[in-house]
């Protein structure tokens, strides 16, 4: 396929914040305005040594959420002295090791404005020169100027950098407009989808990194409530910590709620078995199989003896099959 | 050349232990239950399912396929069979393409040469003019 990017295209400075974002979100943005000048006073500015942008930018996104690091300690975490720099994917391990859930962007300059306009920064990744020649850079997106068509940075050795929308844009989109914002696991992304957001989470999860990422998954339950993953996801928690009370506690309400997920009978079945609860979980394994007959099996998991555990009563749900 | 060929002995064994081990650490971190990761991809999978279904409630998209002599009910078949890749891929398309109307009508069209091209090799029958190479 030709790729026919970007050529002379002015850029749009968006109008509002975006109407797609999700309801949450949007009720919460509402006020959020565009068309305006904003500086976010809360992100401190590491000025960078030689090549050590990543750091440096790090170290902003951190400390601007409170964390107490600096560039220098986040050095031997995301810097590759033989590169003369860092990669993507080590500064977004390295927001989650600090306990940050680490949200990708749409790339678009409207949810990039609305982060900001919310009170989060966003660090970005610019290529400075040329596709065939390319300088990477990453940088702290801080404020904006809508009068000026300005896109306010913390970048390089310089404060508060205000670059010109089609500069930055140019930059930008060299690198596909990748963007992240890095937020306690308390706090939603303006521009957060429900499953991009737990996908999010759930590499917390799967990087063992279970504080953080049942938070999360309780503050998406609580935003999403039609989102199965993050009732499910607390559950998984418990289930790898070996907690089978607390999973089972998680799966009996993940089945309450979402009575036509299989995985949750399923889930339930596995915890309620460790627990040592031979009816109900027969029952639940019963119900996954019923729902979803070509994933699971009747096969029974095997009952753990002398667990003495309060056992629930476990029915399937009256689905009519067709 | 004995050297190296030594060398290149410990560098496969020592991939040959380093994908081995990768082999375990990639399989389901929560053995007997289902991952969170695996009901999220099943959820992305369904919405993509659902906005590509949208899609063909445009009236242009109408328009095309009644041109083509497509039936909107054999595209909807088809779209509901399409596997997890597949999806992803006119996801991506779509993604990269510039926007308005005409393009989103371009690549439904373009996705729907695509099954002219499976109804040659036999892989589909979604339009009956089409005979199949055998």
């Amino acid at each position: 396929m030709v790729i026919l990017g970007g050529c002379a295209n002015r850029p749009q400075w968006p109008d509002q914040t975006s109407s797609a974002v999700s309801p949450i979100a949007s009720s919460r943005s509402s006020d959020l305005d565009l068309d305006q000048r904003l500086i976010l006073e809360q992100v401190p500015f590491y000025a960078q040594e030689k090549y050590q942008c990543g750091p440096a930018s790090l170290a902003m996104m951190l400390n601007a959420q409170g964390l107490t690091t600096e560039p220098d300690q986040l050095k031997d975490l995301v810097y590759l002295p033989g590169r003369e720099g860092s990669l993507q994917v080590e500064l977004v391990a390295a927001g989650r090791s600090h306990g940050m859930v680490v949200y990708e962007l749409d790339g678009s300059l409207q949810s990039l404005l609305t982060e900001v306009a919310a009170g989060h920064p966003v660090m970005v990744m610019q290529n400075l020169r040329f596709n065939w020649w390319p300088q990477w850079h990453f940088a702290v997106v801080t404020g904006f100027d809508r009068e000026k068509r300005n896109i306010i940075l913390h970048t390089g050795t310089r404060e508060l950098h205000e670059e010109a929308v089609e500069v930055f844009m140019a930059t930008w989109n060299r690198t596909e407009n990748w963007a992240v914002v890095m937020l306690p696991p308390g706090q939603l992304p303006a521009t957060a989808e429900p499953i991009d957001y737990l996908m999010a989470v759930n590499d917390l999860e799967t990087t063992g990194h279970w504080d953080t990422a049942s938070e999360a998954y309780r503050t998406a339950e609580r935003a999403w409530p039609d989102q199965p993953a993050a009732i499910l996801g607390q559950g998984n928690i418990a289930w790898q910590a070996g907690d089978w009370a607390e999973a089972t506690r998680h799966y009996l309400r993940l089945t309450s709620e979402f009575p036509d997920l299989a995985a949750g009978w399923h889930n339930l079945a596995q915890s309620l078995a460790r627990q040592g609860c031979e009816s109900p979980a027969r029952n639940a394994a019963e119900c996954a199989f019923s729902l979803k007959p070509d994933r699971f099996s009747l096969e029974m998991p095997a009952i753990s003896s002398g667990v003495s555990a309060e056992c629930p009563s476990v029915d399937c749900p009256d689905t009519e099959r067709p | 050349m004995q050297t190296i060929r030594n060398n290149l002995r410990f560098t496969a064994f020592f991939m040959a232990v380093l994908m081995s081990l990768a082999t375990i650490w990639t399989s389901p971190a929560v053995a007997n239950v289902v991952g969170t990761g695996e009901l999220l991809s099943e959820q992305r999978v369904e919405l993509d399912r659902a906005s590509l279904l949208n899609m063909l409630e445009q009236q242009e998209v109408k328009d095309k396929l009644a041109d083509m002599g497509v039936s909107q009910a054999d595209v909807e078949k088809r779209i509901q069979n399409l596997t997890p890749a597949e999806l992803s891929a006119f996801e991506q398309q779509l993604a990269e393409a510039p926007v308005g109307q005409n393009s989103v009508v371009g690549i439904i069209v373009l996705f729907l040469l695509v099954f002219v091209v499976t109804d040659i090799l036999c892989a589909t029958n979604i339009y009956p003019f089409i005979n199949c190479i055998r």
